[in-house]
């Protein structure tokens, strides 16, 4: 179906892609996987024609192929669904369904709506998702619903190539589903499918051959019968890596000390929320993504003022009332959004290190010295392992993983005692994933306190000395640490 | 597959090249400069280096530099203010009235212009901040407020000073050293503190600089009265420049600003790549332009329309264009 040859493609000095080769044949469905920055998107993207190669080439059905956009490439049969692309806000499903593409229903200048929504019906219908109705406003629809629409939008020309780009993280289960079989409808059809995942396990039960990448080389392309997690693994990471990366202690122990007490919290979907963290305590907090948790968070570190109730400091009896207090009493906040939220994109490694430490660095007349920067810093980058030519390195040319280590580093080079991290895991690869677990774990064991927000299940059972399970807004259940928790029974809580 | 020599090699002129790009951003409003500079001295046949001219120019670039100096802490968290040319007028009327109608001291009417325009920023920040209008809609209000009290003041006639009791103001050598003075201070606080780095910080992401603790509110107020303090302390040196208050007081300078802001190179909506020697560059590569165009025979009217122009092209050449939505989609 698809022949890639010695594609090539760098971000200024970065290198994403190095001489890429890849064959795709009819029917199969491909897995690509990789660490962050390993440059999977990338060259997803390209093939799509999102983004151009520097230098290599293409050849789709025997024919060279050059896309020059994305509409030109869905033309070719090549669609892609996207990481992150998002649709359009303030028009409706089917306007969303064929944007780019509103010509074809263009007579003198008017475009017939009625076609569209007609088209778009029937193409939900065809994926499964035939109770989204094409006239709704596509701000009415849900996160999934919208990550449906795309999903109709990348089957609109019918494609004979579909290239998946990590959608399913931001599916539940009935969209997973509706994709599922989609893929096996495409395989059915003879048609090729293009996957890339950071979920292993997903990526075995529907891949034929797995195609790994790391830092733009192909390492190795896995047939069905060589596919293992573990083997997957070891090739992404390029060394072996242990089955396990969660904490191997079930001593659920901390002290009775309370640290951090928030009180019949009221805010958003929170509904008058008690909660105690105590010294030396690693407490996770579950749910679905829209229970609370997340709001939970933000309160906690100060971002939203509660509409009732408070969260006080024990230690000094302070009230958090903003994250200006939090920081002045040793708090620190890692958001989920890391690239909206927790950095300065644009700015480099040691700006955003030093950021919530200038109290800590100055001196007579407020000064702050480019050596104390450059010093904590460095020690940041050191103990973190963060892979960059040095502190002066803008964060955008950083891979995921390294820009949550960056995040990571801001907190620890403070010396935090009290430590919000809201999904610290989400979108980084495993080698990044155990070393963070490991820094939680040490942590925990200098005595200092840990939320730890996430939405992923054996994070929380493998990490957390207790579990609260949110639905809704309320505490659903608490468990203390076991090897006898499962996935299954906190599920059961929270949905 | 390990890295090659070949890798190697292709990563090697890949850094290079970055090094390169990064060198030419800091290197080409440095040249501007000294290309314009050389470039008018050639065209006026040496008039540019006239002793006159020279002072003309100091004095010129007086007021544009220390300003600048103050803008920069506005534009690096991505403010802007357009009022502080009428400001600037009004603190000059306020002073000129105190002058002329009262037996007040000098440093009382230096003080009342500085009050002025310390006020009237502050409030434009202040407002901005805790009604949360953009401070666009808000600088443009303050700027009609300013150009309303200016024309009431000099409704009945324009207001003169004496200028030889001023003449002190006038000497360079004070002026070297206020200037000196204030970009010094500027420089300390811009790269060396926690200010700085804060307006910069939120210029970047300013939602990372309120959860990392920076109290962005008093921050984003502390830059404007930092301008409006030196817009006042450029207010009362024109003021005893020109002798005397009239409608064109001040007028111009938020315009003068901004082209300096560009010309320097300093990004226009903040951030990190924010250096306060950009808007040095720039307020004396803009000073040196329009004494220079005037000096070739350009007719003084005219001088603003080729300004307007020349900000629109370095503009369209150096704004940066890609968000940071864009960048995720394509670093992914």
């Amino acid at each position: 179906m698809l022949t890639v040859k010695k594609i090539s493609k760098a971000f200024g000095p970065t290198r994403a892609l190095i001489d890429v080769d890849m064959e795709i044949r009819r029917g199969e469905i491909r897995g690509l996987i990789g660490e962050n920055g390993s440059g999977k998107s990338t060259l997803a993207s390209i093939i799509a024609g999102a983004q151009f190669a520097d230098s290599g080439s293409f050849e789709l059905k025997g024919k060279p192929y050059a896309p020059r956009n994305m509409v030109g490439a869905q033309n070719h049969g090549v669609s892609m669904i996207i990481q992150e692309m998002g649709t359009i806000p303030g028009i409706t499903v089917a306007a969303n369904i064929f944007t780019g593409r509103l010509e074809e229903f263009t007579r003198f200048g008017f475009i017939n709506m009625k076609a569209i929504n007609r088209r778009a019906a029937e193409l939900l219908q065809e994926i499964g998702a035939g109770d989204i109705h094409p006239e709704t406003l596509i701000n009415r629809l849900n996160f999934e619903e919208r990550k449906i629409v795309e999903i109709a939008r990348a089957m609109v020309a019918n494609p004979d190539l579909l290239i998946v780009d990590e959608t399913t993280t931001a599916l539940a289960q009935r969209g997973r589903e509706l994709l599922y079989r989609l893929i096996r409808r495409l395989h059915e059809e003879n048609k090729s499918v293009l996957f890339i995942s950071h979920d292993l396990h997903e990526l075995m039960s529907i891949c034929d051959t797995i195609t790994v990448l790391r830092d733009g080389i192909v390492i190795d392309t896995l047939e069905k019968e060589e596919i293992s997690v573990d083997r997957m693994r070891s090739l992404m990471v390029g060394r072996e890596l242990s089955g396990s990366y969660f904490r191997s202690d079930y001593d659920g122990s901390y002290s009775d000390e309370v640290v951090l007490e928030a009180k019949r919290v009221t805010s958003g979907i929170l509904e008058e929320f008690n909660l105690e963290l105590h010294k030396g305590e690693i407490l996770g907090v579950g749910g679905l993504s829209d229970c609370g948790m997340h709001e939970l968070g933000r309160v906690l570190f100060g971002i939203d003022k509660p509409i009732t109730g408070s969260v006080t400091l024990k230690k000094n009896n302070v009230q958090v009332k903003d994250p200006h207090v939090a920081t002045k009493n040793n708090m620190a906040y890692v958001s989920k959004e890391r690239d909206r939220e927790a950095i300065i994109l644009n700015a480099s490694i040691k700006e955003n290190v030093v950021l919530p430490s200038h109290r800590q660095l100055r001196k007579v007349l407020g000064l702050i010295t480019r050596r104390s920067e450059t010093n904590l810093t460095n020690k940041q980058i050191e103990t973190l392992r963060i892979k960059c030519r040095n502190g002066k390195q803008i964060c955008n040319e950083l891979s995921g993983g390294n820009k949550q280590k960056v995040v990571f580093a801001k907190w620890l080079g403070k010396e935090s005692d009290i430590l919000i991290l809201d999904c610290p895991t989400r979108g980084i690869d495993v080698g990044v994933k155990a070393a963070m677990y490991k820094l939680m774990t040490e942590l925990k064991a200098q005595g200092k306190s840990i939320v730890m927000i996430s939405e992923e299940l054996p994070e929380l059972i493998g990490m957390s000395d207790r579990i609260l399970l949110l639905k809704n807004g309320r505490l659903q259940a608490e468990l203390r640490r076991s090897p006898d928790i499962s996935e299954k029974q906190i599920i059961q809580y929270i949905i | 597959m390990r890295a090659t020599a070949e890798t190697i090699d292709i990563q090697e002129i890949l850094n290079r090249k970055a090094r390169r790009k990064d060198l030419l951003r800091n290197i080409i409003p440095f040249s501007g400069l000294v290309f314009i500079f050389v470039f008018f001295t050639v065209v006026t046949q040496g008039k540019m280096l006239s002793s006159s001219n020279l002072t003309n120019l100091i004095s010129q670039c007086f007021s544009v530099t220390i300003v600048a100096a103050g803008a920069s802490f506005v534009y690096a968290h991505g403010g802007m203010d357009f009022s502080i040319g009428p400001s600037c007028g009004v603190a000059q009327l306020v002073a000129a009235l105190i002058i002329t109608r009262s037996d007040l001291p000098i440093w009382l009417a230096i003080a009342a212009c500085i009050l002025v325009t310390v006020v009237t920023s502050t409030m434009v920040g202040a407002t901005s901040a805790y009604l949360r209008v953009p401070v666009f809609v808000v600088s443009l209000c303050m700027r009609a407020i300013c150009s309303g009290i200016l024309t009431v003041g000099i409704a009945e006639s324009d207001i003169a000073i004496d200028y030889a009791r001023f003449s002190g103001f006038n000497s360079e050598v004070l002026k070297a050293v206020v200037l000196l003075v204030v970009i010094g201070v500027s420089y300390y606080l811009f790269e060396y503190t926690s200010l700085g780095k804060y307006e910069k910080a939120m210029g970047g992401n300013v939602v990372t600089a309120f959860q990392a603790g920076v109290v962005v509110k008093r921050t984003q107020i502390a830059a404007y009265t930092l301008m409006g303090l030196c817009v006042g302390i450029a207010g009362f040196f024109q003021l005893t420049r020109t002798a005397g208050v009239t409608g064109g007081s001040g007028s111009g300078l938020e315009f003068d600003i901004m082209v300096a802001i560009v010309l320097g190179g300093f990004p226009m909506m903040g951030g990190s790549a924010a250096r306060l020697r950009s808007v040095i560059i720039g307020a004396l590569t803009i000073t040196i332009l329009s004494n220079g165009l005037v000096l070739w025979g350009l007719d003084y009217l005219l001088v603003n329309g080729v300004k307007g122009l020349l900000f629109l092209i370095i503009v369209a050449i150096t704004y940066d264009r890609t968000n940071q939505n864009q960048m995720n989609f394509t670093s992914a």
